[in-house]
């Protein structure tokens, strides 16, 4: 019940953010562009058409093209939430801390690494409530409209949100250590970048430098933080498969990024309670 | 019986580059506060009052001491449970009513359900807030959110409530109402521990002051204790005294001034002052008038911390 409190505390302070209600309208006029725009042929039940155009009436390669529309639509909401959602939630962290506030919470009977949880997951929580409704009215229209009911679609998104609450150890950690949400936002950007490019160190970060030392801390940086490039990916593998980038060598969906990820968030998770539970306020 | 026993309780602060500088907030402060009482804890601004009801709360950790709270050690979270805590500048989530904001901080201490609504409820009614618990907070002024802190405290019907600067930005009726709902409180036995700089208030209300300064504890006591000796009388003489009347009066007091016909004078004991009426009387001096000039808790406090300065 504590814990519960401090969550939907922390969602209804997420949701009441600028930058997500911005997302919400985004999402919003989304959703009703695409009931709008698709619709099923008069002429040919088996034709969907996208403002009345035939929607990629051939397979392009081995993908169907209801679910290359689908993976695109999932790509760019999860790609953006990670955009309006880490602007509107790292500073729920540090907002904890501020001077007045931390007093109150720290007064009652919860465990500072209870309070620390329960704020991280309020905020993944308030993230992914805009994922979902937005999920949840994308499957709708192409389940009403186009009589499609793609399960994979929705799965996909809770994927999304994992990868979100387990990219959002980075933001805790920081959030905890500078007590600074504009460290924590820029932070958060920045580690976005490290991760994809992580990802890719094998074809782009090892040529750098020869170096066996270099390329084993390439290696463990990349299997001790949240693999957030590869969790995306592999989220949208859920929906179906892209017949592009053509050297791509497997296109299923793979568990071990979010394994992975699991581990390390929780280390960060830990570190960052830790970290807490030694500090003044 | 104590309800709060700290020995040698330290605080330091290290900061800067290779965390070089230091700041001793707390020395070795030892006290105890018995259950049922009003303790004031009083000292300048930086004298480190908050620092150390933080560190009964575990809200900043000691460097050095040791301390027990409602009979636990630091740290155990029963110690939250049993007690009610109203921080200096507050702040509440803005977006939230007042009812809202007392239900929430209710839940975060184990209340839930009607139990939950109708003791928030009768506590907004308890601080004069009823007419607002609709309102969003946003809009309260100073005073109100501090009447709403208090009720905050006072959720889980706390045995030991810890109030730092109570009555800040409460205006003079609400500062009465405040220190008749504390007086209140002690008579259900509740124990209370009060930071303040508001000296006249604490001496209204608290049964026991500490006097902090530096992070030491200089004085500890009942107000009657820290002000009985201070205790002075003015007197209005028909003349003025001689030298010889005064080097008689000297030894039975511990203090003597003398302004042309008035005469301030303080005594240890009651013999003292009667002594003193004595001889004024057997050098046929007259008293035209003679006024108590008791000394307050501010202006005691004031002395020890400029004594400290001096020392």
């Amino acid at each position: 019940m504590r814990h519960l409190a401090m969550i939907l505390l922390t969602i209804r302070e997420a949701v009441l953010r600028g930058t997500l209600l911005f997302y919400f309208a985004v999402g919003n006029i989304i959703i009703l562009f695409m009931a709008y725009a698709l619709d099923v042929s008069p002429d040919d039940p088996s034709m969907i058409t996208f403002l009345s155009n035939p929607l990629l009436p051939k397979n392009i390669g081995n993908t169907n093209p209801v679910d290359f529309v689908l993976i695109q639509l999932q790509r760019s909401s999860a790609s953006s939430i990670l955009l309006f959602g880490v602007f509107a939630v790292a500073g729920l962290i540090p907002s904890m801390l501020e001077k007045g506030t931390v007093e109150l919470y720290l007064s009652k009977p919860l465990s500072r690494t209870a309070l620390l949880l329960s704020r991280a997951s309020g905020a993944t929580a308030g993230v992914a409530l805009n994922l979902i409704y937005f999920a949840i009215g994308i499957w709708l229209v192409f389940g009403i409209k186009l009589a499609i009911w793609h399960s994979g679609f929705l799965f996909s998104f809770l994927f999304v949100c994992i990868a979100f609450l387990f990219y959002f150890s980075i933001v805790t950690f920081v959030g905890i250590v500078t007590r600074s949400a504009g460290f924590s936002i820029m932070f958060a950007f920045l580690y976005t970048f490290f991760s994809s490019a992580l990802e890719s160190r094998t074809k782009i970060l090892y040529q750098i430098w020869n170096n066996d030392i270099y390329h084993t801390t390439l290696d463990v940086l990349y299997y001790c933080t949240p693999q957030l490039s590869a969790m995306l990916e592999n989220s949208s593998r859920i929906i179906g498969k892209m017949p592009f980038p053509p050297d791509q060598l497997s296109q299923t969906f793979d568990i071990l990024p979010f394994v992975y990820s699991l581990l390390s968030s929780a280390a960060i998770y830990a570190l960052a309670s830790f970290q807490f539970a030694k500090q003044d306020f | 019986m104590s309800i709060v026993e700290t020995s040698n309780i330290s605080k330091t602060y290290r900061s800067g580059l290779f965390k070089r500088s230091v700041v001793h907030a707390l020395t070795g402060v030892s006290l105890s506060v018995r259950q049922g009482e009003i303790f004031g804890l009083l000292g300048p601004n930086g004298a480190g009052k908050t620092t150390f009801v933080k560190i009964l709360l575990s809200i900043v950790h000691p460097t050095g001491g040791e301390a027990t709270v409602a009979g636990e050690k630091l740290g155990d979270l029963s110690i939250r449970e049993r007690s009610g805590y109203l921080p200096e500048n507050h702040r509440y989530p803005a977006f939230l009513t007042g009812l809202q904001t007392l239900i929430f901080f209710g839940s975060l201490t184990g209340m839930k359900g009607k139990a939950l609504t109708d003791r928030a409820d009768r506590l907004l009614e308890l601080v004069g807030l009823k007419d607002w618990k609709k309102v969003k907070i946003k809009r309260y002024s100073k005073g109100m959110l501090q009447r709403l802190g208090l009720a905050q405290a006072l959720l889980n019907d706390p045995d030991l409530l810890f109030l730092d600067e109570p009555t800040d930005g409460v205006d003079p009726v609400g500062r009465k109402e405040i220190r008749d709902l504390l007086t209140s409180l002690r008579s259900q036995g509740k124990t209370i521990f009060l930071n303040s700089h508001l000296l006249s208030e604490v001496e209204m209300i608290s049964d026991r002051v500490a006097i902090l300064n530096k992070g030491k504890v200089l004085k500890i006591g009942t107000i009657a204790e820290l002000t009985s000796k201070q205790i002075e009388y003015e007197l209005l003489l028909d003349r003025s005294l001689g030298d010889s009347v005064i080097e008689k009066l000297r030894p039975h007091l511990r203090s003597l001034n003398v302004d042309g016909k008035k005469l301030v004078i303080a005594s240890e004991s009651k013999v003292g002052l009667n002594t003193t009426l004595d001889i004024l009387r057997s050098e046929g001096i007259l008293i035209e008038s003679m006024t108590q000039k008791r000394t307050t808790l501010e202006d005691s406090f004031i002395d020890l911390i400029q004594r400290e300065a001096t020392a």
